[in-house]
């Protein structure tokens, strides 16, 4: 894809490539991702416990980490403890959600624990490479999935001006999302709405921040039926 | 037995006031439950006929689950023991293997020295109490003092096994049943009942200050009787319960292991063996994965037969046909009706276009509003040449455009270099007709033509 990693994006890589740690319990998976992962994508390091993730992350300060939702050790919430653990990275180290699942608590739980995207185990090397740049660069990713749990959660209606601004998209974000759950990629929502693709980070960036925040009524409620909060 | 054709068998019901007697028979026949029930005690009245005959129907007409039984007596799962054998769970082979069968067994299978048993034994004390009707009809002294202490020793004994019907029992055992209540009652009736006919046999029927002395003393060493065993008794119901609980946890388990050997075993297997074409395993491990989703997080408490389902089915079937990935993501639901069922087939038809047309991924995505249903059906392929249009091609289009037209809804379908993407709308407002159609017309006639 055409964008590039954000300049000041990877802290501490003079060539500009960017530095990642895999934490999957599956080495077979972590080999197969890293030969991957495009060439401007630096595996600086592995872990397969949630310990070892806390440790590694620590230790070598990653720009991105692709983080497996299921995941043995620590208090048995898998991803969800790995992000707690390192809590006081979050503003320097983005958190990449990566899972065989797609339900709803799995996508959701890590998000509002912190992770700035969240893909399928599915997705091709150059989409899993376009989205670790796209979350170094401090963006979010939303996989259709993932939009179509927002447009579930927070209704497809837009905000008015008397509502709480963490408890409704506006009309525009409303856009972006159904767009990305019909599966059009940046670029294209940003043809599609004639907007720059900047813009839909924007909006996007924003979604996942009110997804993170917000404790709307319906959006409780909805996690609760599901029994994700 | 009166089993006439076309009717449901008679069985006791488990809408039930004493035995589901009456319900049974009401639904035997067809007649509401209440006059068979009001029946049934004016027949009780006349001279109690009808206490005999629900009596009889008690005894010799099978409940509901034990005619099941009766009828298919079989493992639940054929595969069971194999699985689990194959787990190593350490059980011996051949209980192993017999048990799924035998945990139901009935009267029947457990004394096959007595196959009709209770008929028989019925059938006895039927004569006997005619022929006592009858000598008494003939101005025989028949010694009642006698014949009622015995009549209550029957009667107590007969309501006391009435706990070992499987269906009570099961209800006793299972300490959720709030039945277990009226099963510790009907005991205790039966207990009393025995109690006081063997009383006034050996007192003679006495005086009532010797029968009560005598109750007095059958009581105390009963109660005697009964501190000595209680220790015993707790450890075995115990022992029941935890094997009870055990039985459960290999059912469950014996659910998902025939589950994976149903699907995912099966599908590695197939894996293997087709490990040389790429294609056919890719298509397979889809299938498998669709399925083994479904099963793991099917929500058992919501509807079926939405909309969303029936995209869903639709989307698996393109994909097993095609061996295409279709990605489906719903927002909203509701019950699927025959104009939805026409939007679903409007979109398989997208959906098969696409993926054989399109390259990547076919994205799918159903919004469901109050207003109106819509599905976005997206590939990636080259686009389309408007020129380029197979003739049979029409027949396609037909079956998107004008069938979402024939029922009040819109076809639009939107092509460039990067990809084409079908959009199907359907107003769910009974009033939605009139601008349906135009809408098509106008969609149809700027983006349709240039498609498949």
């Amino acid at each position: 894809m055409s964008n590039q990693p954000v300049a000041g994006g990877g802290a501490g890589t003079p060539s500009g490539a960017t530095r990642v740690v895999i934490v999957d319990d599956h080495a077979i998976f972590r080999s197969g991702l890293k030969a991957d992962l495009d060439p401007d994508i630096v595996v600086v390091g592995e872990a397969g416990t949630v310990e070892e993730a806390v440790a590694v992350i620590a230790a070598v300060r990653p720009d991105v980490v692709l983080l497996d939702v299921h995941l043995p050790g620590g208090l048995g919430g898998g991803g969800r403890d790995v992000l707690a653990g390192s809590a006081p990275l979050l503003g320097s180290t983005r958190f990449l959600a990566l899972s065989v699942s797609d339900a709803a608590e799995d996508v959701v739980s890590v998000i509002r624990a912190g992770a700035r995207g969240y893909v399928t185990k599915t997705i091709s090397g150059a989409e899993i490479s376009d989205a670790v740049r796209r979350v170094a660069g401090g963006d979010a990713v939303f996989s259709p999935r993932l939009a179509g749990f927002v447009l579930d959660a927070f209704g497809t209606a837009p905000a008015d001006i008397a509502d709480n601004e963490l408890d409704r998209l506006s009309a525009r974000e409303l856009e972006v999302m159904r767009l990305i759950a019909r599966g059009y990629s940046y670029k294209e929502v940003a043809k599609e709405l004639f907007i720059s693709i900047k813009t839909v980070e924007t909006h996007v960036s924003a979604v996942l921040r009110k997804l993170q925040l917000s404790s709307r009524h319906e959006l409780t409620r909805w996690a609760a039926e599901r029994r994700l909060l | 037995m009166t089993t006439a054709v076309s009717r449901p068998p008679l069985a006791r019901s488990s809408d039930r006031m004493i035995a589901g007697v009456c319900a049974g028979l009401a639904n035997h026949l067809g007649w509401p439950v209440q006059m068979v029930r009001i029946g049934m005690v004016v027949a009780a009245l006349a001279g109690g006929a009808g206490v005999a005959f629900y009596a009889w129907l008690w005894i010799m007409v099978p409940t509901a689950d034990e005619r099941a039984k009766r009828n298919a007596r079989q493992p639940a799962s054929p595969i069971a023991p194999a699985v689990s054998d194959l787990a190593g769970a350490g059980l011996p082979p051949g209980p192993a293997a017999a048990r799924p069968g035998v945990p139901a067994g009935s009267w029947r299978t457990r004394f096959p020295g007595m196959p009709y048993g209770k008929e028989i034994l019925l059938g006895a004390g039927l004569l006997l109490a005619g022929g006592i009707l009858i000598a008494r009809l003939f101005g025989l002294d028949v010694p009642l003092g006698t014949l009622i202490p015995v009549a209550a020793i029957l009667g107590g004994a007969a309501i006391a096994w009435m706990q070992l019907d499987e269906t009570r029992r099961a209800g006793i055992v299972d300490k959720t049943k709030a039945d277990q209540a009226g099963g510790w009652a009907r005991l205790a009736a039966g207990l009393g009942l025995v109690v006081a006919g063997v009383l006034l046999m050996v007192s003679g029927s006495g005086s009532w200050e010797q029968t009560w002395l005598a109750l007095l003393a059958s009581v105390a060493v009963l109660g005697g009787v009964a501190l000595v065993l209680l220790p015993w008794g707790l450890k075995f119901w115990r022992d029941l319960e935890a094997e009870r609980a055990g039985r459960v946890r290999a059912t469950e388990r014996a659910e998902i292991a025939a589950h994976l050997h149903d699907s995912v075993l099966q599908t590695l297997a197939l894996i293997q063996r087709r490990a040389g074409n790429e294609h056919d395993v890719v298509r397979l491990a889809r299938a498998q994965e669709r399925e083994l989703r479904g099963w793991l997080y099917r929500d058992p408490g919501r509807e079926t037969g939405q909309l969303s389902d029936a995209l869903q089915a639709a989307a698996a079937e393109v994909e097993d046909s095609l061996g295409h990935a279709v990605d489906v993501v719903t927002v909203g639901d509701c019950a699927l009706t025959e104009r939805l069922e026409a939007m679903v087939q409007a979109a398989r038809e997208a959906m098969l276009n696409a993926a054989r047309h399109g390259g990547g991924a076919v994205s799918v995505y159903l919004e469901v509003t109050d207003d109106a249903a819509e599905v976005f059906v997206k590939d990636r392929g080259p686009g389309f040449d408007p020129g380029s249009i197979p003739a049979d091609r029409l027949g396609v289009r037909e079956s998107m455009i004008g069938r979402m037209r024939r029922h009040g809804g819109t076809a639009t379908i939107a092509s460039s270099p990067d990809g084409t993407e079908v959009r199907l709308r359907l107003p769910l407002a009974a009033a939605a007709g009139t601008n349906g159609a135009a809408g098509t017309n106008g969609t149809a006639g700027t983006n349709g033509e240039d498609t498949q």
